[in-house]
């Protein structure tokens, strides 16, 4: 074994260590560890439902954060019933195009976009190994399809997002589901941003563009001005794969309710809303906060938007931006969305600290967000999926648990049951 | 009219006599806006951001340990849990170099019986809850380089919050400013034109109302108080010729310094009417009384002149001062952005705004606001609630250093600065207007917008928490009425 491969070995064994003791709680507090949004608790119990595939025991609140605000207000009423046999967590993604597959995955959640650069191969491929062994489904962003990840093409979205960086007509005919990206929560109307430092010769090379120099995805789609462009251009995909489903991602502005209905006319089976909150390989601070509204928000005013219109139970709504818990999925799908989308809970699965220097340098010191070959080796395909693959099977168990308290048989009759939740705290 | 390229380039007043017109970029030239952005380091270092304590028994075992289990291979066993530098120095763990530290938490989560990382109490016990340490911390960045704060991972912070935390700004998914991005071959404006204008105008009869025109809708406030002699009035000067800006200094420092007004707007207090004399020309000056802004306007007839006072209680005393001849207000709240009845300026600027607009003068008139302007988001946020610029003030003392020793407190708290070099001060704030301008462009093409001057009052694309969560949730039990 050379020398990089041995340090990889040692570091590995360490962290996996560590990752095991700190929700154990034997090195007392971390308060280095978290922030209001991702409190230490719940990074902590996304380290313990990884390790053990069981909901946490041992990390005591682990159901909300201390953001003051959206889901940490929010509880579910208690459940005083014991619902017995399978409890279906399945979710439709097709349901207005009959000629289609109906196309069902085993949870109601999937692997939101990482591109190739922003995260290394090994997390690509952990992400699709466990989205193959559930039944569900990962994105490959918008950074090329690798490889490694072909042999899950089944599970594998492919994204065409505005730079159309590694988009091609293999790619594109390779997937059951095309997502078009027209925006990203965590930098709403600003497109993507790979620093230098990550575009290394693999990844430029993916992306046919040049090493070591700084992409931008230029927001938005060039070609697309209108709800009749959007159609033409989901259209120009159809030709291409006739028989993928079509989801659009976008952004959570003030006309967010509007944006879903045009996607659906223009032909959409999924609507992704991406709320400001989530994850991000990098971006300005000032997006973050600041530009669009947080996911909690939007869900209930597209879900009534759909229904007002009658399409509800025509198109899958998708949410994402902020989930951080089996609690947060559950919230979301009674404030009105059909599923979410997983991204920064996966990579907490894998050891993440949420400590914001993905962009630094040579990536991520956990070997996550980079493509640094020595630091990339800290993460096995193996390992990672393994520990998502946990993460997911403990997230299920809490959702069944609070459908059977609630008299639940599918996770589908949940949706949009606000009457089940009840406000906690003051508000402005 | 000018042309808008030109006065992109350029701070040229629309001063129907000339004036101080700036010669160096003439209007028929397009000079794009841009700033001299150049690094200016910090000039003292700040305490680091996290403490790390190592068990050096724990250490020196754990080496032992090592130097067997791997037989010897000192490039393993020396293979340090840190990618940074932390452990880098040549007494590897037994001496850390905390400054190095970044809160990756890696060395802690592999060795957690021997290495401990917390966050450094004197980083994060600056300031107070509006200039909290974070917010200090992204002033002296953008001061440091003038780049945009970015970093990996969302959002951090709290859901929303009173003030400008409980307020999110608009996008679009498919309308954009320009064809080839915020920084390509199109640029988006940031100039502001300030003063009075005529409520109808007839190309045969063009008003001599002046106006100003900035190329940036931010101004410096008048210098703090401070306990040294820090030349703060050559340094606020400086800048505001390196930003093509505008400073608020008092008339008699103008007066004693004996520079050139192109940059600067003098300030009048109550009875020094007097002293301006010598201002003839000069594009702006600014009164602390109606009495004093009546006789400058008609002592300076050329110059546009602010009336300085503080957010009304009533915002209809605007529309009566606009009556008695006010074409241009600079509303003051206090450096936490509180006005009369401890209300913060969010709600004050729109009460404002949308009282000049039902009488149908808004346009006729621009407000200026100072106070709760920390960062480059509530310049933006405060043009969308209904001001035109905004002046400057805890922000710059900040980016040079400066701090008051008991706390944000009034107008009149002394600040304290390092011995500071003139030419970095100014560089310093340059740079911070340089990344708060490409933080405005990043919201404004977010939104589609490709002029400033159309974001102001913008409200349609403000999203307040209030509103939302009332839409969202009012359905849910438990909800306040």
């Amino acid at each position: 074994m050379t020398l990089i491969s041995l340090k990889a070995l040692k570091h590995r064994g360490n962290l996996n260590k560590g990752l095991r003791w700190w929700p154990e709680g034997n090195y007392g507090d971390h308060p280095a560890l978290g922030d209001a949004r991702w409190t230490p608790d719940l990074i902590m119990a996304g380290w313990e439902m990884a390790g053990t595939g069981k909901p946490p025991v041992a990390v005591i609140n682990h159901q909300t954060g201390a953001s003051e605000g959206g889901f940490d207000r929010l509880t579910f009423k208690e459940g005083t019933q014991k619902k017995k046999g399978i409890i279906d967590l399945s979710l439709r993604l097709n349901r207005r195009e009959p000629r289609l597959d109906q196309m069902r995955i085993g949870l109601p959640w999937y692997g939101g976009g990482m591109s190739y650069g922003s995260v290394s191969d090994q997390v690509m491929a952990a992400r699709a190994l466990a989205a193959k062994s559930h039944k569900t489904l990962t994105c490959t962003g918008e950074g090329g399809y690798p490889p490694s990840m072909i042999p899950y093409a089944d599970h594998v979205i492919t994204q065409v997002a505005t730079g159309l960086f590694g988009v091609s007509e293999e790619t594109i005919q390779r997937a059951p589901i095309l997502e078009f990206k027209y925006a990203q929560g965590a930098k709403p109307g600003l497109g993507g941003h790979l620093l230098g430092d990550k575009s290394t010769s693999e990844v430029a090379k993916m992306r046919e563009s040049v090493p070591w120099v700084s992409l931008f995805s230029p927001f938005p789609f060039h070609s697309v001005y209108s709800v009749e462009d959007h159609r033409k251009h989901i259209d120009w995909l159809r030709t291409v794969n006739p028989d993928a489903l079509i989801s659009v991602k976008v952004s959570t502005p003030s006309d967010v309710d509007m944006v879903a209905v045009g996607s659906y006319y223009a032909g959409a089976h999924i609507v992704h809303l991406d709320g400001s909150y989530g994850g991000t390989g990098a971006a300005p601070e000032i997006a973050k906060k600041n530009i669009a509204m947080p996911i909690e928000l939007a869900i209930p005013k597209v879900h009534k938007h759909l229904k007002k219109e009658g399409i509800r139970d025509e198109i899958t709504l998708i949410a994402s931006g902020g989930i951080r818990s089996a609690m947060d999925i559950a919230k979301s799908i009674a404030l009105g969305a059909d599923g979410v989308v997983l991204g920064t809970l996966d990579l907490i699965a894998l050891g993440c600290t949420r400590c914001s220097n993905c962009e630094r340098g040579r990536g991520c010191t956990f070997g996550l967000t980079t493509t640094d070959p020595e630091l990339s080796l800290l993460v096995r395909e193996e390992w990672g999926a393994e520990r998502i693959s946990n993460l997911y099977k403990a997230l299920a168990t809490q959702l069944e648990n609070l459908l059977r308290s609630h008299g639940l048989s599918s996770i589908s009759e949940l949706r949009g049951r606000i009457d089940l939740l009840r406000y906690q705290g003051g508000s402005l | 009219m000018v042309d808008d390229a030109a006065m992109e380039g350029s701070a040229i007043t629309k001063n129907p006599a000339g004036g101080d017109e700036d010669k160096s970029s003439p209007s028929h030239t397009f000079e794009r806006y841009s700033l001299p952005v150049r690094d200016a380091p910090d000039l003292h270092s700040t305490p680091s951001r996290f403490k790390v304590s190592v068990d050096r028994v724990g250490l020196a075992k754990l080496l032992f340990k090592e130097v067997f289990h791997y037989r010897f291979n000192m490039g393993l066993v020396l293979s340090r849990p840190c990618i940074y530098g932390v452990f880098g120095g040549p007494l590897g763990g037994f001496a850390p170099r905390e400054h190095e530290c970044v809160g990756c938490l890696r060395c802690t989560i592999e060795h957690p019986e021997i290495v401990k990382v917390e966050p450094n109490p004197l980083r994060w016990g600056w300031g107070d809850d509006f200039h909290n340490p974070l917010a200090l911390d992204t002033v002296d960045h953008e001061s440091r380089s003038g780049s945009v704060p970015v970093r990996g991972q969302g959002y951090r912070g709290k859901f929303g919050g009173a003030g400008w935390d409980g307020m999110w700004t608009d996008m679009s998914e498919i309308v954009r400013p320009t064809r080839d991005g915020i920084h390509g071959r199109e640029s988006i404006s940031t100039l502001v034109d300030l003063g009075g204008s005529p409520p109808l105008v007839d190309p045969d009869d063009l008003p001599d109302t002046p106006t100003l025109s900035l190329p940036l809708p931010t101004f410096l406030d008048l210098p703090p108080a401070q306990s040294q002699q820090i030349d703060l009035p050559e340094i606020w000067h400086r800048a505001a010729a390196m930003t093509k800006g505008m400073a608020f200094l008092p008339v008699r420092t103008v007066l004693e310094k004996g520079c050139p007004t192109t940059h600067i707007a003098p300030f009048f207090s109550s009875g020094e009417e007097h002293l301006c004399a010598s201002f003839h020309g000069t594009r702006l000056v600014e009164a602390e009384s109606l009495e004093t802004a009546l006789a400058l306007q008609r002592a300076l007839p050329q110059s546009v002149v602010s009336l300085r006072m503080p957010y009304p209680e009533d915002p209809t005393e605007l529309v009566r001062l606009f009556q008695k001849g006010i074409r241009l207000f600079h509303l003051v709240a206090d450096f936490h952005g509180i006005g009369p009845q401890g209300r913060f300026v969010l709600d004050l600027i729109q009460e404002s705004h949308c009282a000049l607009v039902s009488e149908g003068i808004r346009d006729q008139c621009s407000l200026i606001g100072t106070g709760g302007i920390l960062l480059a988001e509530h310049t933006a946020k405060a043009i969308l609630c209904g001001l035109d610029a905004v002046a400057l003030d805890t922000a710059l003392s900040i980016a040079i250093h400066g701090r008051p020793p008991g706390g944000f407190g009034g107008r009149d708290t002394r600040y304290s600065f390092p011995h500071i070099p003139v030419d970095w001060a100014a560089q310093r704030i340059t740079n911070l207007l340089s990344a708060w301008r490409d933080q405005l462009l990043e919201i404004m093409g977010a939104m589609g917008l490709r002029e400033i001057r159309r974001m102001r009052g913008e409200m349609g694309r403000a999203l307040f928490q209030s509103i939302l969560e009332k839409e969202a949730f009012s359905d849910i039990e438990g909800f306040p009425e």
